[in-house]
């Protein structure tokens, strides 16, 4: 049996709640992951992202709620089928590379002499062949992080769970692993990633979830967290002085552009009447939905404007 | 890729990579073989020294000693003395001078009645080793002297003392093996110092690795935890029977092939008695202390944020093996002592103690079978809590675990 096989979706969370002694973590959290998706899992620092993922992966005994993957409850002898990238970074570090690929790719389920080809392949992919008789501590952070994932994805994951997948890579790797996580989705994985990188998401996240205190603040696709959550802005290119009005908040403002999110009730005419008003020359007005990274600003500029007051 | 269905084999896998890192290391190697080098290093010294004194001692035996001699008692006939060297003088003062000038070796001044005065020896001296021999002469020449009057040399052996005593006991009838019964269990308890004393660094520091390097949670999603653990604890056993092996590989091999030259004693294991139940009962003890302490260890490290903070219980922990040895002559001769029954069923001192008092034949059935049950039940009841621990407890990178919290937490999602 794969993971996918069951009815209903392949991973199913319910009335999750996680308490840490007095501590409230996560609050009657519900949502779904479809199998073949790409999930986006969003949210500020200690917003409950890592903790819902290993209470879903049974790591953290949940103090309530409904936790599935495949229909039931994860146990660690299907993770033959799960890939997980936890956002706590960590191999034996004493021992050669390919030992420690070999030895995760045995406990996956492959063969040692399958393991040890598709660890060399691997290797030479990411650049890393010579240094498979090298031991992990020997190597820079980023080269640990492609051992590290290798050992993810080596057995062919149903389910990809990424915390915080690109923490630590330079650009040119951060291409590489996107590569590599876009290859597993069109091989028929699903995806649950967590990431700060918006862009990261629009590119390549079906669905999002956003979560903010333990609660969830947006769900649904890129196009409806935007609609629910973001809205329109107006793109505007202008000279002089941007006023502050009732109609619009300033989102971006900066070199003879800014983004203004309308108030309720305020249309693109009167946004333009507002500004032509207060003497501002508007050369470019446009119409477009808020981006992941201004909703996020959004919701939790919030929270930190709390934290500093 | 292929999408392919998996068997997972992990105990083996498991017990494999944690031998075969643990053999590769380099302190691994080089402690492991300090020991047989060390013996060799010892037994080449012994071999040589050896030839060394049977040169000397054919030296010694070819050049005679000549000294004068005095003899008030008369028991020393004059062809006897003549023999090992010796004339006889009547004047004292003369012979001591000779020997103070170097004119003469040495002069032994044999009194009216040696029963009650001594026998004076004057001799040059050669080094405080050579000097010896001046006593061991005069003495031999007495001893002989009189055997020779005697003429029985079994009264002469008697009255020596050199005589070897036979013993044989009987319990239920049945002749007792005595000492030769006594060793064949105590091996036990060899064994299980042995193994706690090379293996119970590397325990405790066998479920800390995972915490310290940060892979618990790939290794939880992975694997369950009883296989990793107890993947460990067998991989541990055969590094413990290699380092043995190799420990004694070369006293077995001095042993059968040099035994003379390297001086070990010929064990006469026709005189060891192997009684069944002793056997068994220490067989038991061994396995049940060895769970005991090896639960004990990895639930520290499962509790423990670093090695380094772990050293601070292992250190008094590992003291407990230690504490029956305080009271070890109660413990053979007064089993029933107050002490001695706190150390029999406290189980960190049960397995020391009662495997001492199983060698020594004072460990009744009844008691036997409360303390084979208990450090076995014991040391399961840790094992399965040390799990527990790393289970719940390995994910709190750099801080002590809260046990009771681990529990709380299991509580919670009962409800």
């Amino acid at each position: 049996m794969t993971l996918g096989d069951a009815v209903e979706p392949l991973v199913h969370i319910k009335d999750f709640r996680m308490d840490f002694g007095e501590t409230t973590v996560v609050k009657d959290l519900s949502f779904d992951v479809r199998a073949g998706e790409t999930f986006g899992f969003l949210g500020s620092n200690g917003s409950g992202k890592t903790t819902t993922l290993r209470a879903l992966l049974g790591i953290y005994q949940p103090t309530a709620g409904t936790l599935h993957i495949g229909g039931k409850v994860f146990e660690p002898r299907d993770g033959a089928r799960l890939g997980y990238l936890p956002e706590e970074r960590g191999l034996y570090k004493k021992e050669a590379v390919l030992d420690v690929m070999v030895y995760f790719g045995r406990l996956k389920g492959l063969s040692k002499h399958g393991a040890r080809a598709w660890s060399q392949t691997y290797l030479e992919r990411v650049g890393l062949a010579d240094k498979a008789a090298v031991r992990l501590d020997k190597l820079s952070g980023g080269q640990q992080q492609k051992v590290q994932l290798g050992v993810t994805i080596m057995n062919d994951p149903d389910l990809l769970i990424l915390d915080e997948p690109t923490k630590g890579f330079d650009p040119v790797n951060r291409r590489l692993l996107m590569d590599i996580i876009e290859e597993q989705k069109l091989a028929g994985a699903t995806v649950i990633m967590v990431t700060h990188q918006m862009e990261e998401v629009e590119r390549l996240c079906d669905r999002v979830i956003l979560l903010k205190d333990g609660t969830a603040r947006a769900y649904g696709t890129v196009a409806e967290v935007q609609d629910q959550f973001g809205g329109t802005v107006y793109r505007l290119g202008y000279e002089g002085i941007l006023p502050a009005s009732d109609l619009y908040d300033v989102v971006r403002d900066g070199d003879g552009h800014a983004e203004l999110a309308p108030a309720v009730g305020a249309d693109e005419t009167a946004v333009l009447r507002e500004l032509i008003g207060a003497g501002v020359a508007v050369r470019s007005f446009a119409t477009a939905r808020a981006s992941l990274e201004e909703i996020f600003i959004q919701v939790y500029g919030e929270q930190h404007e709390m934290a500093e007051v | 890729m292929a999408r392919t269905a998996f068997k997972q084999h992990n105990l083996g896998t498991v017990v494999g990579f944690e031998f075969m890192r643990t053999i590769k290391k380099r302190g691994f190697v080089i402690a492991t073989l300090a020991i047989p080098v060390v013996f060799a290093i010892i037994f080449a010294l012994v071999y040589a020294s050896n030839s060394s004194t049977e040169a000397n001692a054919d030296a010694q035996k070819n050049s005679a000693l000549t000294f004068t001699y005095t003899d008030a008692s008369g028991l020393i006939p004059a062809p006897l003395a003549e023999a090992a060297g010796g004339s006889l003088t009547t004047n004292p003062g003369a012979a001591l001078e000779a020997v103070k000038n170097g004119s003469s070796e040495a002069y032994f001044a044999y009194p009216a009645n040696p029963a009650t005065e001594p026998v004076k020896v004057y001799g040059a001296d050669k080094g405080m080793f050579e000097n010896g021999k001046y006593e061991a002469v005069a003495k031999h020449l007495l001893v002989t002297a009189a055997q020779s009057r005697v003429n029985a040399p079994e009264v002469t052996a008697a009255l020596s003392g050199e005589v070897t005593f036979d013993a044989e006991t009987y319990r239920d009838g049945r002749v007792a093996g005595g000492i030769g019964s006594v060793i064949p269990p105590l091996v036990f308890l060899v064994i299980f110092y042995v193994s706690m004393i090379l293996l119970s660094n590397q325990m405790l520091n066998s479920t800390l690795e995972e915490k310290e390097n940060r892979v618990t949670e790939m290794i939880l999603t992975t694997l369950n935890p009883t296989t990793l653990v107890t993947g460990k604890i067998i991989s541990l056993f055969a590094v413990g029977l290699l380092q043995i092996t190799v420990f004694l590989a070369p006293i077995a091999a001095a042993y059968l092939l040099f035994r003379d030259s390297v001086a070990l004693p010929d064990l006469d294991l026709s005189s060891l008695v192997f009684e069944p139940v002793p056997m068994i009962t220490g067989a038991l003890l061994l396995l049940g202390g060895f769970t005991l302490f090896t639960g004990v260890l990895v639930a520290i490290g499962a509790i423990m944020p670093t090695a380094k903070e772990a050293g601070t219980i292992f250190g008094p922990l590992m003291a407990l093996i230690f504490v029956p040895f305080y009271a070890v002559s109660l413990i053979i001769s007064d089993p029933t002592a107050l002490i001695v029954q706190v150390f029999t069923y406290f189980p960190l001192t049960a397995p020391v103690t009662a495997l001492l008092r199983n060698g020594f034949g004072t460990l009744g059935a009844v008691e036997s079978a409360i303390v084979i049950a208990e450090v076995f039940i014991v040391g399961i009841l840790i094992l399965r809590l040390a799990v527990h621990l790393f289970r719940y407890g390995s994910i709190e990178y750099g801080r002590k675990l809260s046990i009771a919290g681990t529990f709380r937490r299991k509580e919670l999602t009962a409800k």
